[in-house]
This record gives structure tokens, C-alpha cells and sequence, in this order.
């Protein structure tokens, strides 16, 4: 059994408890936020392994906000222990969404995107590519 | 004051217009009757010749024969002058005023020719002296009463004067031998007899022929003013026409109303037009079409209906005239009027379908210069205005209805989708055994339920795509030249695993020259066009079968054509195919779920991208769609640019 810490960041609670079941059947600890303020301040508390983030919460580009501070290349930046620690979006695009958007190093600091709804064996399959112990 | 120029000929207005036009007249008649004089004055002196040759060898009369051909050679000679001089005047383009000192010194000569004529043919005994007679018609014709009457009374000074320095002596007689035996120019009381019926004779005719010409003029301006109200008559249906054309071709407001305007002052021979509409308080009045007022005027401040008795009558519906604008107790900014050289005022209301919508206005610098004329047609212009007015105006509400309304399908579906794809992850959460143990049955029943919620995803993303296209219209400025062959092989790759599950052949071919051929789209409308067309083939084919999507282009354009050999279409479905939420009856046998969405979309994105699309299909054969789409540019200019980025990377 691994241990390692995920935190879900997303303001659905259906949305985490569907995240929440395959991925403590795998044997992570599951810790949730329902909002960026939350989870940013859970990441300092909680130093998670791994970030859920979902992409539209309080406002549609959220999640990217939480990306950035997080990845943020500032050497004096609050949150630049967790430089490194993977992130996966969560994404529900449409053609007609008013944003599009592909990993990029300078853009976009995340690992992977996910997209809704979530398939659990490809959740779980991401997260063995995310994280070595 | 930056004024707008206004047509040359409507300088004046209509009553400037008609004293110009008369003195347009005159000038012409005055240049015409130049020329005609001179062209009659070479008869005339050939005439004096041949009449002193007639008189010597036919009647074998005795005249002074030298002085009378010397006479007709002068007459030929200043005639030349003349001819010279009125061709200068003309090539020159010469004022009315040189044509007129022309005209003068022709009658002047003239005159002393005459004179000399008479006094080498026998003096008061000649018969010449009747030739004065339409010299002083020519005259009339010529100059104005004044001058003909001046004219008239220097050839008698001339005949008094020849008459009287012969009678004494003073002046040798050339009588004609021959012709009148007695010395009748010695006998006093024919002298005095033939001088006074002359003298009468040459006033009576300078008066009649003056009087004659005066009214031959003033017919003649009616002629004209009623011709020039014609024209203005044409002009004014013109205008109307064209306002009733600009009701029916455009809706936006200001185009609407602007042209109109514009026409009608010109058409009404006006220094502007106006037109104010009341804003949505109905105090105040907006203007929203103007022609030929400055801006200062225009920013005189707000023009209220409460401070306004002129706009309160207008707007109770009547047309009101006002002759004397600054000095009028109606007007809100009679010193603004003033100072803009607006002398009256023509106002109209423009009546709508729930009272007055506002007020068309024409301004002129003339003071009292509208007529019952003026008034009706202004009447007329603002009949058709409000209807324009008012179409533009629902349009203008159906318009903002139409945003609201996609505005609120697109939030619904985007709210709609975010649920729906959480029951999707929770109930794969479930029947992954990730809560627990799944029973066969209970396995079964989620499938069946995810089964109607993947269906439910689909109907609320068609939803979205048609709602977006169908209301997006800033599609059009996100368009972008798009490798068109790459989205299809994009969407083409796709299908292959499920194409291979079902056994089908799904083929792409491509000519070369297409590899790289761009159309103007955008990624997403082209791929949700290919998605839906394959998605069919893929759907409606039965295992074994074939689907091929193939490509070729022209200079102009490039056709995708997505053929398969499934189940067909009916012939009765055909007419019905791309109707939203239609589906086929074999369709529907063969797969139970379907939105009846896709071949809207497709049909309404291939309009939108200004394509084409054709179906032909034989039930239980095939069918074949064929998508045309023109060209960004010609497949040659895309060959030297083939390592373009494509447009899809970079999307998700």
C-alpha cells in the first residue's frame, strides 16, 4: 500500500467523490478543496504528491491560476517547494468553450490534462505515470 | 461655419432658380441672334451689290453705283469683323455682356449703312428707307424695350437728318435718275410727311415687336419653370423611391435613414434635412439622420419636448411651417438657428404605430420658403421613413431577443454538460467495483444508465454545437485559412478502431495536389462536419462493409465526399435529411439513439463556411455525401508554403 497524498482541487463534490473512490481503492490518501483559496492553502498544509485540479470553479480559468502559482518559476515564490508536483486538469472542452488550451512548459505548468467525464483506470493509470515512489 | 456644399443649381433655391434660369434664357437667345445676324448680313451686302448691278444694267437706271457697291463691300467687309469677333467670343466662352457690346456695334453699323444706302438712292425718295423697318424689329428682338426704343429713335434722328441736309442743300441729292422724275426730297410737305409716318411707324414697331418679344419670354420661362418643376417632381419621386428601396433592403438605422435624408434635401433644393427620434423617455429628441447642418449646431444642446413648443405640435401630428425661423416664439434655439443661417423651418412628425416615433425636419436659408408643395412631399417622405424606422427598429429587438435567447441556450447546455459528466464519472466510478462490489445485474442496469447519459452528453453537445452556430456570429472573425485534409485524416483516424470492431473498411484517398490546400474555417467546424458525416457512414453501414472518404480539388475549390455502401436513405427521408431532429426510419431500426442533430450541424457550418453540401443515396446501396468548400488560395501558392504550422496544433 503507497501512501502518497493526492489533493483534489474542484468545486463539485460529486465530481471528488467519483475521483475520490477509485483512487483510495488504490490506496492514496485523498484529501479534497472546494475552492483555489482552499487548496492553496491545503497544499502548504497537506504537501500533497500529486494536485487534482479542476479548470472552471469560481471563475472559468481558476484552476490555471492555481497551475501557475504552483509552477511558478519565481525563486521567490510562496508556494516554490512544490514547483515540481505533478498536477492533472480536469477539462470538459467544447468547441464552443470559450477557451482552449494544450500543455505548455511556458503557457501552462501541468503534467497532463484529464478530460470529463473521468474514466477511473485511465485516472489511475496517470497517476502510476505521475508518481515514482 | 463649416457648411456642406449643396448642388450648384440649388444655390439660390427655386426662386433664385427661375431669375437665373430667365436670365439663362435671354443670354442664350442674345448669342443665338448674333450669329443668325451675321449669317443674314452676307445676304445683305451680296444684296446691295446685286441690287445696284440690277438697277444699272436691267433697268437701265442711273444711280451712284460706286458708292452703293461700296456700301454692299463694306457691309461685307465689317460683316467679316463680326464673324471673326463672334467666333472668338464663342471659342472664349465670352460673358453675355460681350456678346451684347457685339450685338450693339452690329446694329450701330448697320445703321450708318442703311443710312448711307438711303442717302445713295434717292434720300426721302428712296424706297430703302423701308429696310429701317426690320432693322428696328431685329433690334427689338435684340436688346431689351429700352435700347430697341433708343435704336428705333436714332434711325429717325438718321432719316430726319438725311431728309433735312438734302432739303436744304447741305448735302448733295443722289437721286436715282430715272426712278421718280419730280425732286420730290425739295417738296416740304412730303419731306415732313414721310418722316412723320416713319417716325410713328419705326416707334409703333419697336413697341410691338418689343412687347411681342417680352411675351414670347415669358411664355418661354413658363416653359422653363414648369420643365424645372418637373425635373424637381422626378427628383422627389426618386428620392421616395429610393427611400422606399432603402425600407426593403436594409434594416441597420442609421443606414436606413441617412441616404434618404440626404436625397430628400437635395431633392426639396434645401440646405438640410433631419431627422430626430424620440429616445426612450419620449422627453427627448436624439438625432439619429442628418444632412447639411454643422456640428455646432447640432451640439446646441439637448432638444427637450417640454422646452419645445415647435417639437409638441409636431409631435401632436401636425406639419408645421415655419417661415421665420430666429424670430419664432416655437423654436427652443432660435439664436442657434440664426447663427447656422436657418431662416425656415419644415417639420413633420413621423408617425409610427404607437404614436410619433419623431420628427423629419428641412431647413433652408431662404425665409418663408416652403410651400403646400414642400409640405406634402415632406408628409410622403415621412410616411415611408417610419416604416423604415419601425422595421429597423423590430429588427433591431429581434436581434437583441435572438442574443439573448442563444445566450441563454448556451448557458443551459454549458450547465447541463458539467452535471451530465458527473453522473458519467460517478457511475464509471460505481461499475469499476471502485464502491464496492457490482452485482451482474446491478453491472447491466449501470450500463444501461450510462448508456442514456452518454446519449444525453451527446444531444446537449449537438445542442451546443448548433446553438454556436447557429447564433455565434463572431464566427466569422475567428475564421483561419485551415489545412482542410489534415482535419479529415484527423477525424478519419478516429473511427478506425471502431470501424475495425465492426469490420468495416474505412479508406481515405486523397489526390495529391489536396495534401495541402487550405480553406477559410475554423478547426472545430470542420472537424464537427467530418465527425457527424463519418460518424454516419460508420454508424449506418452494416459489418463488411465499406466507408471511404476521398478528396479532390480544383483551382477553386476542394470536395470531400464520404461514401459508404450501408443501409441508404429513404427517398421520402431526403427532402427531411438536414431538418433538425429528423431521422430516417431505417436510421432509427437501426441504431434506437440518435439526436437527429448531426447533418443540421454539418449543413449549417458548410452554409456558414459559404460550401455546399449534396447527398445522393439508394436505399440498402450506400450513400454519398459530398462536401464543396471554396479555396483560401489556389493548391500552386500552397505548394511553396507545405511546412506550414498546421492549424490544429496547438488544440485540444
Amino acid at each position: 500500500m503507497n501512501k502518497n497524498q493526492i489533493l483534489i482541487i474542484d468545486d463539485d463534490p460529486d465530481q471528488r467523490l467519483s475521483l475520490r473512490l477509485p483512487l483510495e481503492s488504490a490506496g492514496y490518501q485523498v484529501f479534497e478543496a472546494p475552492n483555489t483559496a482552499d487548496g492553496l492553502a491545503a497544499v502548504k498544509q497537506i504537501k500533497p504528491d500529486l494536485v487534482i485540479l479542476d479548470v472552471m470553479m469560481d471563475t472559468t480559468t481558476a484552476g490555471f491560476q492555481v497551475a501557475l502559482a504552483l509552477h511558478s518559476p519565481d525563486p521567490t515564490s510562496e508556494y516554490k517547494e512544490f514547483r515540481k508536483t505533478p498536477i492533472i486538469m480536469l477539462t470538459a472542452i467544447h468547441s464552443t468553450t470559450p477557451l482552449r488550451f494544450a500543455p505548455d512548459a511556458d503557457y501552462l505548468p501541468v503534467e497532463t490534462f484529464l478530460e470529463k467525464p473521468v474514466d477511473p483506470e485511465v485516472l489511475l493509470a496517470k497517476m502510476r505515470e505521475l508518481i515514482h515512489e | 461655419m463649416a457648411l456642406p456644399s449643396l448642388p450648384e443649381h440649388y444655390d439660390g433655391g427655386i426662386g433664385g432658380g427661375i431669375v437665373n434660369s430667365r436670365r439663362r434664357l435671354v443670354d442664350a437667345e442674345l448669342v443665338a441672334s448674333v450669329a443668325w445676324l451675321i449669317k443674314l448680313r452676307w445676304i445683305a451686302g451680296v444684296g446691295v451689290i446685286l441690287a445696284t448691278w440690277a438697277i444699272e444694267a436691267i433697268f437701265h437706271l442711273d444711280a451712284a453705283g460706286g458708292p452703293l457697291i461700296a456700301i454692299g463691300a463694306a457691309i461685307l467687309i465689317y460683316n467679316l469683323i463680326f464673324y471673326l469677333w463672334d467666333r472668338r467670343l464663342v471659342s472664349r466662352e465670352a460673358p453675355t455682356a460681350a456678346f451684347e457690346q457685339l450685338a450693339k456695334w452690329q446694329v450701330g453699323l448697320d445703321w450708318v449703312a442703311v443710312t448711307l444706302l438711303i442717302h445713295f438712292s434717292g434720300g426721302i425718295e428712296s424706297p430703302v428707307i423701308l429696310f429701317f423697318m426690320f432693322h428696328i424689329i431685329i433690334a427689338s428682338m435684340l436688346f431689351p424695350m429700352r435700347t430697341a426704343f433708343a435704336f428705333a429713335l436714332l434711325a429717325i434722328v438718321l432719316l430726319t437728318a438725311t431728309a433735312l441736309l438734302e432739303y436744304f442743300g447741305l448735302l448733295p441729292h443722289e437721286a436715282i435718275v430715272g426712278f421718280l422724275d419730280t425732286s420730290l426730297y425739295r417738296n416740304g410737305l412730303y419731306v415732313s410727311a414721310v418722316l412723320l409716318f416713319f417716325a410713328s411707324t419705326a416707334l409703333i414697331i419697336a413697341y410691338l415687336a418689343t412687347s411681342i418679344q417680352e411675351r414670347l419670354r415669358q411664355r418661354e420661362e413658363e416653359v422653363v419653370m414648369l420643365s424645372e418643376g418637373l425635373q424637381r417632381a422626378t427628383v422627389r419621386l426618386q428620392a421616395l423611391n429610393e427611400g422606399a428601396r432603402t425600407v426593403g433592403s436594409t434594416l441597420d438605422l442609421s443606414q436606413v435613414l441617412n441616404r434618404p435624408v440626404m436625397s430628400t434635401a437635395e431633392a426639396m433644393g434645401v440646405r438640410a434635412v433631419s431627422i430626430r427620434l424620440l429616445d426612450q423617455s419620449r422627453k427627448r429628441l436624439e438625432p439619429v439622420a442628418v444632412y447639411g447642418l454643422s456640428q455646432e449646431y447640432l451640439n446646441k444642446g439637448p432638444v427637450e419636448v417640454d422646452n419645445n413648443p415647435l417639437a409638441q405640435e409636431v409631435l401632436s401630428g401636425k406639419v408645421v411651417n415655419i417661415p421665420d425661423a430666429p424670430n419664432s416664439p416655437m423654436l427652443q434655439y432660435p439664436e442657434e438657428a440664426r447663427l447656422e443661417g436657418i431662416r425656415s423651418m419644415l417639420s413633420t412628425p413621423l408617425p409610427g404605430k404607437d404614436g410619433p416615433l419623431g420628427i423629419l425636419r428641412a431647413y433652408a436659408q431662404e425665409a418663408n420658403r416652403f410651400t403646400p408643395d414642400d409640405e406634402a412631399f415632406l408628409t410622403a417622405i415621412a410616411a415611408q421613413g417610419s416604416i423604415a424606422i419601425e422595421n429597423a427598429l423590430a429588427y433591431r429587438a429581434v436581434e437583441a431577443l435572438d442574443e439573448v435567447k442563444s445566450q441563454f441556450v448556451r448557458m443551459v447546455t454549458h450547465e447541463l454538460r458539467s452535471p451530465v459528466s458527473v453522473i458519467r464519472s460517478l457511475l464509471r466510478t460505481v461499475s469499476g467495483g471502485f464502491a464496492g462490489e457490482v452485482s451482474e445485474q446491478q453491472r447491466d442496469i449501470l450500463e444501461r444508465v450510462s448508456r442514456r447519459a452518454e446519449f444525453l452528453q451527446g444531444l446537449i453537445d449537438d445542442l451546443l454545437d448548433l446553438a454556436a452556430g447557429k447564433t455565434d456570429v463572431k464566427i466569422q472573425a475567428r475564421l483561419e485559412p485551415v489545412a482542410l485534409a489534415a482535419v479529415a485524416l484527423k477525424v478519419v483516424r478516429r473511427y478506425e478502431l471502431s470501424a475495425r470492431e465492426k469490420e468495416l473498411e474505412l479508406e481515405w484517398v486523397e489526390e495529391s495536389p489536396c495534401k495541402t490546400v487550405r480553406v477559410l474555417a475554423t478547426p472545430e467546424s470542420l472537424d464537427r462536419v467530418f465527425n457527424n458525416l463519418i460518424s454516419n457512414a460508420v454508424k449506418y453501414t452494416p459489418s463488411g462493409g465499406r466507408v471511404t472518404v476521398s478528396m479532390v480539388c480544383t483551382q477553386e475549390e476542394a470536395r470531400v465526399t464520404v461514401a459508404d455502401n450501408g443501409i441508404g436513405i429513404p427517398p421520402e427521408a431526403m427532402e427531411h435529411l438536414f431538418e433538425e431532429f429528423y431521422r430516417a426510419t431505417n436510421a432509427k431500426e437501426m441504431e434506437r439513439e440518435g439526436t437527429g442533430l448531426g447533418l443540421t450541424i454539418v449543413k449549417d457550418t458548410i452554409t456558414r463556411l459559404g460550401g455546399q453540401i449534396a447527398v445522393e443515396s439508394t436505399p440498402d446501396t450506400g450513400s454519398r455525401f459530398t462536401v464543396t468548400l471554396p479555396l483560401y488560395e489556389s493548391p500552386a501558392e500552397t505548394e511553396a508554403g507545405e511546412g506550414h504550422e498546421s492549424s490544429l496544433a496547438g488544440i485540444l
